[in-house]
């Protein structure tokens, strides 16, 4: 099973009624240019690129820009059109005064897989004490993060946040919370390594793309920047894929992960069955 | 008289052909004009539009043809960050296909057909698929 941990599906028709919801969208994510498509066309794509479900999340921005990019129920619609290739990730501002109640609610009434949060968007560090409510809940209920770590595009949102080890702390102090570094941390992209290779319920996403094309990108960083062997040898079991569509296509994403230096076994993880074991659904 | 129609082509992989002669036929017809010229038209740089005789084996002797003219992994300063748009262009490949085969095709129109061999038929090419295509009918005459 092939699985992108790192999508947004802010884009898609079934969520874009409201033209002020979508200009808001383009605004606040910085995606201009971005097509509505219906999510038919979304599977297709995912069919095209060899990929069976992709990790969908909301983003939360109401206390600096007065609501949600994508909101949970958002997402969860979504995953009710489509619940054999979407897995739904909430996303809640931690800045928010009901942050706990409004996950409670995603987790509890919407069902939704996980968590997703934007340090750098959202402008927390994630080793702040406020968080710890979040951490706890997530741990109760057994739903993984996703973090956008190292750079975002977004404009407004400080790298200082996304350093990947801010989460050092976080790791330590939840030992049973699973903990996905998005964009593998980029440009941190070595302490990401150390990260990964240190705390057992620590993992990386590869939706990481700042220059060149995906497979000329992902050569300098895991063969110049890392090691080759690096993945193949020691983390081929805390590396996911994931894709950061729609900013680059996911076929695009899945032939610069096809181009790594992994053996089947390792490749098999690295696709879907380390994202499998991290949202649980071995044990489903 | 001038007559314009849209439609639109789901292309369901990164390279899709498909025929659309019968519905540009379609607008044709529904556009009363009899004597005149069709023009058929891709709003989309990755695209292409050509006559062709349609058969599998011509498309995909011409995909081999544009794919050995037009490397999927060159260096292609097109590879980077748009500012522009928020996202990443890393589709140099299937812009230069396009450019290659052209993006319109236009075709003379009398007693209401348009002039076609027997052999020659409309093909719609993707090239960075699948994605949803528009296609612009333009039928102007009398």
């Amino acid at each position: 099973m092939v699985i992108d941990m790192h999508t947004f599906p802010g884009f898609l028709e079934e969520i874009c009624q409201d033209p002020r919801r979508v200009e808001f969208r383009r605004e606040q994510y910085f995606l201009y240019k971005q097509h509505i498509w219906p999510l038919s066309l979304f599977v297709l794509q995912m069919n095209a690129a060899g990929i069976d479900k992709s990790v969908i999340s909301a983003e939360d921005v109401t206390t600096r820009a007065g609501d949600t990019i994508v909101s949970n129920e958002e997402v969860g619609m979504l995953v009710e059109l489509c619940p054999e290739r979407l897995i739904g990730f909430a996303g809640v501002d931690p800045w928010r005064k009901d942050a706990v109640q409004v996950l409670e609610k995603a987790f509890g009434e919407l069902r939704l897989s996980g968590l997703k949060l934007s340090p750098a968007i959202q402008r927390f560090m994630p080793n702040d004490p406020m968080l710890e409510p979040i951490y706890e809940l997530c741990e109760r209920y057994h739903k993984p993060i996703l973090f956008e770590s190292g750079m975002t595009w977004v404009k407004n949102s400080p790298s200082r946040y996304g350093n990947p080890l801010l989460l050092e702390d976080v790791a330590i102090a939840h030992p049973e919370l699973k903990m996905c570094m998005g964009h593998f941390g980029w440009p941190w992209v070595r302490e990401t390594a150390m990260m990964i290779l240190k705390y057992p319920n620590l993992y990386a996403d590869t939706a990481l793309l700042y220059f060149d094309s995906p497979v000329q990108f992902f050569e300098h960083t895991f063969e110049t920047d890392l090691g080759e062997y690096w993945i193949d040898r020691m983390l081929y079991d805390k590396v996911l894929f994931g894709s950061t569509y729609p900013r680059i296509e996911q076929k695009r994403m899945r032939k610069a992960v096809d181009s790594l230096t992994l053996r089947p076994h390792q490749r098999e993880l690295v696709l879907g069955g380390n994202a499998a074991s991290f949202l649980g659904l071995e044990e489903a | 008289m001038v007559k314009h129609y849209e439609f639109f082509v789901t292309t369901e992989d990164e390279y899709y052909t498909a025929y659309i002669g019968d519905t540009v036929k379609g607008f044709i017809a529904a556009s009363g004009v009899q004597n005149g010229i069709v023009s058929v038209v891709t709003a989309h740089t990755n695209c292409g539009i050509i006559v062709t005789e349609p058969l599998d084996c011509i498309l995909s002797d011409l995909n081999v043809l544009l794919h050995n003219l037009v490397d999927d992994d060159g260096e292609y300063s097109h590879a980077h960050f748009l500012p522009t748009y928020g996202r990443t262009s890393a589709n140099a490949y299937g812009h230069l296909r396009s450019i290659l085969v052209g993006n319109s095709t236009t075709l003379s129109l009398v007693n209401g057909k348009a002039c076609m061999g027997e052999a020659q038929e409309i093909v719609f090419m993707e090239f960075d698929g699948p994605q949803a295509r528009k296609v612009f009918v333009d039928i102007i005459g009398e």
